[in-house]
């Protein structure tokens, strides 16, 4: 005992020196968004917000993104019912994977990285590092629940009971155990720690999709999923303490298996095997196109379904959307323009917001060129014939690609299903949400040219327009909602553009916002060429 | 003999830091050239100006004649580089990041590349994250080696190599030089730039403070000499040329000037000298003296 663990308090105290600023924005982030909604909420219960929404919620898609609720009927789904409802699940979810990439990260990418090494020469016990950082990620997990009660209990709202602030925190603490021991042990079962992230991600995925069929069918069978564990606590109805003491017994074992493993086999080590490569390149990989679209694959793909699923699920609203609109006086207000129908108003502001989400993916593939070429991925290449020409513009067409990609995804899987969803006497077909979609193509564009143009001239303040998105995207979100001054909703680009299919299209603005993401890009350009790479600054 | 690279008076700065302040050296055609420097001394900058990978503030830097920032595309078809910390895609495996560099640079050799891999004993089929230092360091050293280039730059090219591969390294670029082919050898292996370079080039805070054949700057500098003499070897003291003397007993060790040399034997002569060991400055002592400065 002594041997393996030894001295690991200090390792525990040196972890949350290190940590305490992270540690700060990850108690106040998580917390703040999982108990911080309720006076919104208050807002949507007014009037026949809780009913409405109640009959919304009934949806098997609803049930399927947010799992269900214990009520049986619109009168008793209270404010509580209806917090719980939709936003737990959603909070521990996030919990979970937060603490899982935070051990892993501190477990196996340390070890990856040979930190462990130089640590274990001390005196300090082999497994030492393990315990202090679970120790730590339990202690922010229940310091975590503590702010998540204190603050619901803060907003004195009917229904947001004592005993369910206090199981509503501790579900969302008890998410992020879970994943901080799923994440410890795929760190000793995998040969890394790209692997070990990625399997443990792909298992919390495959559990929260295990749910969503359990819960739409029956609720009892997601008792034995462990991610059932945390929502199924029902607080402020229930008030059910079950599945958090299943929680814990099942921590407590999977931690104990998770030691196991790691004492029994070597530094750098993993069980499972890796998988041997190929020992010469295909043909798809040997040029500059080749290697890019293969750097990014990854990325490529599963931001493409991410944004499919996106669409699918806004689709799915479409069938249950006038019960949700008419109920609710701020929903409405959002949506509903004179003589527009609701589907309409409804389709414009979703394809804004999913046009916003698209726009992530390009800002991703420019920004990966800096990071490759920061880490010195590039030294050899730059030494070849490859021009900087080359390696600019497949970034850039790469990147417009998946613009395009992305937008053709997301509209399909919205349309697909709203179309399936929504009764048949609906003034939309598939065409107007892809042309609605392909209206706002040019903001994905400008984004792209954006991020282009940084690279160019400033390449390490490349992640700033992900700050101007969030702006655009938060404008575009609230703009409906708040009367904002016209000049002030312009500072966000998408606004420039007319808001289908409500609006009609303006084939001006459409060909000036591409004409000037197109200019950026020749802008950016010139710099790339022009500046000094940075390889390891 | 033509020259391959020439670089005048070139200056490097990054924002008020200046990393060159005068950096002038050539390689001649079929020349091994030894690049040394104490760490921080600009070793890595002055190649990546070469290599068009920054560009620099004044002065001039040609490869083949011709400029190194305005056409690198056309240098580069003829050159190979390979860098001191080679970093590699970690989800690739060494045999396709071997296969993607041949292909980019152009007019790889298969079978050169499968003879290299088999002599630096690499493992092709596992993913770049899982080498190690000195096997990553082989990914890079395989591709360089594998295509045929004019000139080849090596940044530190064996550091994390084990001895033996070490000496595969030496071997292979003893025979780019017999194949008349210009290097760059930026090392801190002195017995390896010793034994490899026709000429070397000595880098200390941005400046060059000395080049030329080790022959040269051998003649520049002081032997070691250490004697024993049935005479009085404090006699030795007081000769031209004679620095830095010590003794003990009638043992004597002291620096000698290779001008003054037939003095300091003609005065030893006269000693009954029953040792006289006279040892060249080797690379180490020279590098050493920039080292401290």
């Amino acid at each position: 005992m002594k041997e393996k663990f030894a001295r690991w308090d200090i390792l525990f105290l040196q972890y949350l020196k290190r940590d305490w600023k992270k540690i700060i924005i990850w108690i106040l982030g998580i917390g703040l968004f999982s108990a911080g909604f309720i006076p919104a909420f208050k807002e949507l219960a007014k009037g026949d917000g809780l009913a409405g929404m109640y009959e919304t919620m009934l949806n098997p898609a609803m049930i399927s993104m947010v799992g269900p609720t214990p009520i049986d009927s619109a009168a008793d789904y209270t404010l509580g019912a209806m917090y719980a409802h939709e936003m737990l699940l959603f909070c521990g979810l996030v919990s979970m994977i937060v603490s899982l990439l935070h051990v892993v990260g501190h477990t196996r990418k340390e070890e990856d990285l040979g930190l462990t090494e130089l640590v274990r020469s001390f005196q300090i016990g082999r497994q030492a590092n393990s315990l202090a950082t679970m120790a730590e990620t339990v202690l922010i997990n229940v310091l975590l629940a503590v702010v998540i009660s204190i603050v619901m209990m803060s907003f004195n709202a009917d229904t947001i009971t004592v005993e369910g602030s206090f199981l509503f925190g501790a579900s969302v603490g008890a998410a992020g155990i879970i994943g901080a021991v799923l994440g410890l042990l795929f760190a000793q079962l995998m040969p890394n720690a790209h692997g070990a992230t990625g399997i443990s991600l792909g298992l919390v995925g495959l559990l929260y999709m295990g749910r969503a069929g359990t819960d739409a069918s029956n609720a009892d069978l997601s008792m034995i999923n462990p991610m059932g564990w945390t929502y199924l606590t029902y607080p402020f109805t229930e008030n059910n303490w079950m599945p958090l003491i299943f929680a814990l017994i099942f921590s407590v074992i999977v931690i104990m298996i998770a030691f196991v493993f790691e004492g029994n086999r070597d530094m750098g080590a993993g069980y499972l095997p890796e998988k041997e490569g190929r020992a010469h390149a295909k043909r798809s990989l040997l040029s500059v196109q080749g290697l890019f679209v293969r750097l990014n694959r990854g990325a490529i793909i599963g931001w493409s379904i991410g944004f499919l699923v996106m669409g699918a699920a806004y689709g799915s609203i479409y069938g249950d959307m006038q019960t949700f609109l008419q109920s609710n006086e701020i929903m409405q207000q959002m949506f509903t323009q004179a003589e527009v129908s609701l589907e309409e108003s409804f389709t414009s502001t979703i394809i804004m917001v999913m046009v916003v989400l698209v726009s992530i993916l390009p800002i991703v593939i420019i920004n990966k060129l800096f990071a490759e070429e920061n880490r010195s991925h590039l030294s050899q290449i730059f030494s070849t014939k490859v021009s900087r020409t080359a390696l600019y513009w497949t970034t850039v067409g790469l990147a417009i690609f998946a613009g395009v990609l992305g937008t053709l995804l997301s509209v399909a899987g919205l349309g697909g299903t709203a179309l399936s969803f929504m009764e048949s006497d609906t003034p939309m077909g598939m065409k107007d949400f892809f042309v609605s979609g392909f209206n706002l193509w040019p903001s994905v564009l400008f984004f792209t040219g954006l991020s282009a143009l940084i690279i160019g001239w400033v390449p390490a303040a490349g992640k700033l327009v992900y700050i101007y998105l969030a702006y655009s995207f938060i404008l575009n979100y609230f703009g409906g909602i708040v009367d904002f001054p016209d000049w002030f909703l312009k500072t966000a680009i998408q606004s420039w553009m007319p808001e289908m299919p409500v609006e009609s299209f303006d084939l001006t603005v459409f060909i000036t916002i591409t004409a000037i993401s197109v200019a950026l890009m020749v802008l950016g350009y010139i710099g790339y060429k022009r500046r000094d790479m940075a390889e390891g600054v | 003999m033509t020259e391959v690279v020439k670089v005048e008076g070139v200056q490097k700065n990054f924002g008020k830091a200046k990393a060159l302040s005068d950096v002038t050296f050539t390689i001649k055609a079929g020349e091994v050239v030894g690049f040394i420097g104490p760490n921080g001394s600009g070793k890595s900058t002055t190649i990546r100006i070469l290599l068009g990978i920054i560009k620099r503030n004044a002065g001039n830097a040609e490869i083949f004649g011709k400029d190194v920032w305005k056409n690198s595309l056309e240098i580069h078809k003829r050159i190979s580089y390979v860098p001191g910390d080679v970093n590699l895609w970690g989800s690739l495996t060494g045999g396709e990041i071997i296969d993607l560099f041949l292909k980019l640079h152009g007019g790889g050799n298969k079978e050169r590349r499968d003879y290299l891999i088999e002599r630096f004993e690499l493992d092709p089929k596992k993913k770049a994250k899982s080498y190690s230092k000195g096997n990553r360091q082989k990914v890079g050293l395989i591709a360089a080696l594998s295509v045929d280039s004019d000139l080849y730059i090596f940044d530190e090219p064996t550091s994390g190599l084990d001895p033996l591969m070490e000496s595969i390294f030496q071997e292979e670029v003893e025979r780019l030089k017999s194949a008349g082919k210009s290097i760059l050898l930026s090392s801190h292996i002195l017995s390896e730039v010793e034994r490899l370079a026709d000429k070397v080039v000595i880098i200390r805070q941005g400046e060059i403070v000395e080049t030329g054949t080790l022959e040269e700057m051998r003649h520049l500098t002081r032997s070691t000499v250490e004697m024993e003499a049935d005479g009085d070897v404090s006699a030795m003291a007081d000769v031209a040329g004679v620095f830095g003397f010590e003794q003990d007993g009638n043992k004597a060790t002291f620096s000698a000037e290779q001008q003054h040399l037939n003095e300091i034997l003609l005065a030893a002569g006269k000693l009954d000298v029953k040792k006289f060991d006279s040892s060249p400055p080797t690379l180490e002592d020279l590098f050493m003296r920039h080292y401290e400065g």
